[in-house]
């Protein structure tokens, strides 16, 4: 970490230097303020997250000792846990869980972004009760999952709310495209008052007067909203659609609370890994957990290159000191 | 066209809302009452569901869960505000490029899945002693949020000004008088939201809490899911538990929700 401190020599007039020894100074005492920090990041999240990196390369074999007769575990080093993922009977659980991961991901993500722009569009409006409004789109996000998930099985049984509103019979909950269905209600429930909610910061840091220069140059509300308000909501849009997404593919509680552990219609690939170290195959779980690990990073990275996603305000040149 | 909007703003917050009020609703029902289809809107009111969560029939009393919740949500929190405080500030006093590096290493530890370092985690407390201990899930709390704390907090602070800051400085004031007199006031909002947020993912988390804690250290969610196994079938008696244990988050949301949107919208979007 000392290698970071050393702070950025620029040749410039007398004043500027003494402002680079002063940075200097700035430079090691943020590195000292930022250490907490690193070391419980480096502790509680780098150390397990190698170890189960690590774990996934182990092989463990149950096999006779030829010498001694006994049955014994050895275990080396190979990629055998990974083979085994594209390989014979595991591979299509894989591409299974593979695809609800990202099929819940894309559908969950555009529908939760259309629903939370409408919202926020109308919440951005004045209106009597905005703040209950706005408190009460809120409280789907901030309850627990565990009781979400209990209340949309509720909704979703078979003598249930859904059923009895648009006159079917369907068991929601039971394996089949309609359990996808249902989890998907249940997370855009759960997760569209969050895209509303940044949506509605980035509407309300777009000044007043550039909609008045809109309406003076006769542009209509379709036109403005697709030549003003968007553009100028997008940076706060982009940002919550990868965060959103980041947290879509590592789907776990809904999915196992609304249906169960292990079901082949909504199984994603957390639950997958979950279900592989419940049943103590932990360098499986661990192949499978990288996999998920390196998507997401693939996701990530692609969004930030191609939508230019500006997170950490590196395009805002940052402050002038 | 103003009226229209508000109706359906209005029709969107109910449709929302919905669920979680009929939950409540049916919390204050009997028994018999919940259990009917279609719904008997009229039916009297009672407590008696609450009570039977509270224990009044069974003994079972749920308050060392919800004090387990409370304490490793509280404490991760206030930890998790102070750490990212610091962080957040080293940050954005210095804004070249190897510490947006450094913030973007904070923010991409948002991206393991936790489930990969559940196992690890629970191997190595095991190794410990630490597992169905309470203050293992504060520890697990405090890592897990501080990667958008500090991600947040650096963007609340950036907006205090310079000009404050060297004022200070010129006046001899030190660090903690520095954060507490200049840069608190002016981040509050921010501070709020993120110590909102971080406050309402420990509470609701249910991942780890369930592998890694039990009979001791058991937080409310894991009761939820062990009191639904048992008592599934009391509808009243479950969306009782339910409220209770959502009324935590629910408080903090309402009494907040502007500080967020004002939070969210200072910093996080930029």
């Amino acid at each position: 970490m000392t290698t970071t401190v050393q702070a950025p020599r620029k040749p410039a007039t007398a004043g500027r230097a003494r402002k680079n020894r002063r940075n200097a100074g700035t430079g090691r005492f943020a590195a000292l303020l930022l250490s907490p920090t690193v070391l419980v990041l480096a502790l509680v999240i780098g150390y397990p997250i190698v170890s189960a990196v690590r774990l996934s390369f182990l092989v463990t074999h149950n096999g006779i000792n030829p010498t001694t007769g006994m049955v014994e575990n050895t275990t080396h080093v190979g990629v055998d846990n990974y083979a085994a993922i594209f390989s014979g009977d595991t591979a299509s659980q894989f591409w299974n869980a593979f695809w609800n991961t990202t099929t819940f991901t894309v559908a969950g993500v555009f529908v939760e972004t259309v629903l939370g722009v409408l919202m926020a569009l109308i919440m951005n409006r004045a209106f009597r009760g905005r703040g209950l409004v706005r408190a009460s789109v809120l409280v789907p996000w901030a309850i627990p999952t565990a009781i979400s998930g209990l209340l949309w099985k509720w909704i979703f049984q078979s003598e249930g709310i859904a059923n009895t509103l648009l006159h079917t019979h369907i068991l929601w909950t039971t394996e089949g495209f309609h359990a996808w269905v249902a989890v998907l209600v249940a997370d855009v429930w759960k997760t569209a008052p969050f895209i509303g909610l940044l949506a509605l910061a980035g509407l309300q840091m777009i000044p007043g007067d550039v909609y008045e220069a809109a309406k003076v140059d006769g542009s209509g509300p379709w036109r403005t909203f697709w030549r003003i308000t968007l553009p100028l909501a997008r940076p706060a849009l982009v940002v919550a659609v990868l965060f959103r997404m980041l947290d879509a593919l590592r789907m776990f509680d809904l999915p196992f609370v609304l249906i169960g552990a292990h079901k082949h219609s909504v199984e994603t690939l957390s639950t997958f890994a979950w279900y592989e170290a419940s049943n103590l195959r932990y360098g499986s779980a661990a192949a499978y957990s990288t996999v998920l690990f390196l998507y997401i990073a693939l996701v990530a990275f692609v969004f930030v290159k191609v939508l230019g996603a500006d997170l950490v305000g590196r395009g805002v040149s940052g402050r002038k000191s | 066209m103003r009226r229209i909007l508000g109706v359906v703003a209005w029709l969107v917050g109910i449709a929302f809302f919905f669920p979680v009020a009929w939950m409540v609703f049916t919390s204050l029902h009997s028994e018999q009452a919940a259990a009917t289809n279609p719904p008997d809107v009229t039916a009297p009111l009672t407590l008696d569901g609450y009570r039977e969560f509270f224990g009044a029939s069974t003994g079972a009393s749920p308050w060392p869960y919800l004090i387990n919740s409370a304490t490793a949500s509280l404490v991760s929190t206030l930890l998790v505000v102070i750490l990212a405080m610091l962080a957040g500030y080293a940050l954005a006093i210095r804004p070249v490029r190897r510490w947006t590096d450094a913030l973007f290493f904070f923010l991409s530890t948002k991206m393991l899945p936790a489930v990969a370092g559940l196992l690890p985690i629970y191997l190595i407390s095991q190794r410990i002693g630490l597992l169905d201990n309470v203050w293992l899930m504060v520890v697990l709390y405090t890592a897990m949020n501080l990667p958008i704390a500090v991600w947040m907090m650096h963007s609340f602070l950036r907006e205090v000004p310079v000009a404050i800051l060297e004022a200070a400085a010129l006046d001899g004031a030190r660090l903690p008088t520095v954060l507490r007199r200049v840069i608190l006031p002016v981040a509050a909002p921010g501070v709020a939201a993120t110590a909102l947020i971080c406050f309402i993912f420990s509470w609701n988390e249910m991942l780890f809490a369930r592998v890694l804690t039990g009979v001791v250290a058991g937080t409310a969610p894991v009761f939820l899911t062990s009191f639904v196994t048992s008592q599934g079938l009391f509808l009243s008696k479950v969306c009782a538990a339910a409220t209770v244990i959502s009324v935590p988050v629910l408080a903090a949301g309402f009494a907040a929700q502007n500080k967020l949107v004002q939070g969210l919208s200072l910093g996080a979007v930029k």
